[in-house]
């Protein structure tokens, strides 16, 4: 019972800080030879102060970060991202073709329909889970 | 003037008019909502060979007598590839002609031969349409075809024991006409509806 009273505390500032609003969060199935998928979402950031993203943690995924696709002498290519700033009041979309979540070696295979839990890591330290769902 | 000069002149303007409408149905242009048309500048592509996700060899003679829609990319790449096969799917998906249909084949040329096998291809052009066709080459038989296609590919970061390299590509999606020649550009990014409609407006005109 001491035990969970303590696991509930420390979880607490993580729940505490969760002030990021999510919608249309989704990640790109694809077969299970290719090691990577893509994660796009809507982030609102209903406060007064910015939130800074620095970075993004899955047990399903060796790692996730941030990249943007963009052109460049014609060609498109990748850029990893460090953070992500949602201002006050504001809204920020990872889409297709733009800034968007990569997902490093999914660690079992994924599936259309499943829910895939997703840990933001915000710059105060704390945590904010973001369900994302499995699209075909 | 007496009724039958006003009779001769309205059939006249009549035919005139059917003629006008039939010359320009013919020599109209074909116009593209969402991508180029060459029209007379289509040129001849360079003989090249690949390997298909069968792991048969294709050819530029293997595009002859069909349209081509081709995209380049990797399989390894998670935001841009996959847009544009799921573009290409969705606009198979929304042509309604089925002699349209029948008459197009697509094609994803992987530019990334090290991790692209045959097997790798087969898998991923499968899971977006199974009548899709994954292909790839050695970096130098790939050269001449995409240098000619005008899509530039270049493989970045890489080195020993680094799996997770980049590859830097063209997003466009070209076509090629029965005659093995490249006829048209789809730019980046591009719509399936609107392709939809192009395809049909251009193998409509342009039945095999």
């Amino acid at each position: 019972m001491i035990r969970l009273l303590i696991i509930l505390v420390l979880m607490l500032p993580a729940s505490a800080f969760a002030e990021l609003e999510f919608s249309n969060a989704r990640i790109k199935n694809l077969p299970p030879t290719v090691p990577v998928r893509a994660g796009y979402v809507s982030i609102h950031n209903p406060g007064a102060a910015p939130v800074i993203v620095v970075g993004a943690r899955s047990e399903r995924f060796a790692s996730v970060e941030f990249h943007r696709s963009l052109m460049q002498d014609g060609m498109m290519r990748m850029e990893p991202v460090s953070e992500l700033t949602i201002a006050a009041g504001s809204s920020l979309e990872l889409e297709p073709g733009g800034l968007h979540m990569m997902m490093m070696q999914p660690l079992q295979p994924t599936r259309p329909g499943e829910s895939i839990e997703l840990f933001l890591l915000l710059q105060d330290g704390s945590e904010q889970l973001l369900p994302m769902e499995v699209i075909k | 003037m007496n009724k039958s000069s006003i009779a001769i002149v309205a059939v006249i303007a009549l035919l005139a008019g059917f003629g006008l409408s039939w010359y320009a149905h013919v020599d109209k242009p074909i116009e593209l909502e969402s991508g180029l048309w060459f029209g007379e500048q289509a040129r001849a592509l360079p003989e090249f060979e690949l390997i298909d996700h069968n792991r048969q060899p294709l050819t530029r003679s293997d595009l002859n007598g069909q349209w081509s829609l081709i995209f380049f990319g990797f399989t390894h790449c998670p935001d841009i590839c996959p847009i544009g096969l799921q573009t290409l799917a969705d606009m198979v998906r929304a042509i309604d002609d089925p002699d349209v249909s029948a008459a197009l084949r697509v094609y994803f040329v992987s530019v990334d031969p090290e991790r692209d096998r045959p097997e790798v291809l087969a898998d991923y052009v499968g899971y977006f349409n199974p009548g899709f066709t994954g292909a790839t080459a050695a970096i130098d038989k790939l050269t001449p075809l995409t240098q000619s296609l005008g899509i530039a590919h270049v493989i970045r970061n890489k080195t020993d024991g680094n799996p997770d390299y980049d590859v830097d590509h063209s997003a466009a999606m070209v076509l090629i006409n029965p005659a093995g020649e490249y006829a048209g550009l789809f730019g980046a990014p591009q719509d399936a509806a609107a392709m939809a409609r192009d395809m049909t407006r251009i193998i409509e005109r342009n039945p095999l």
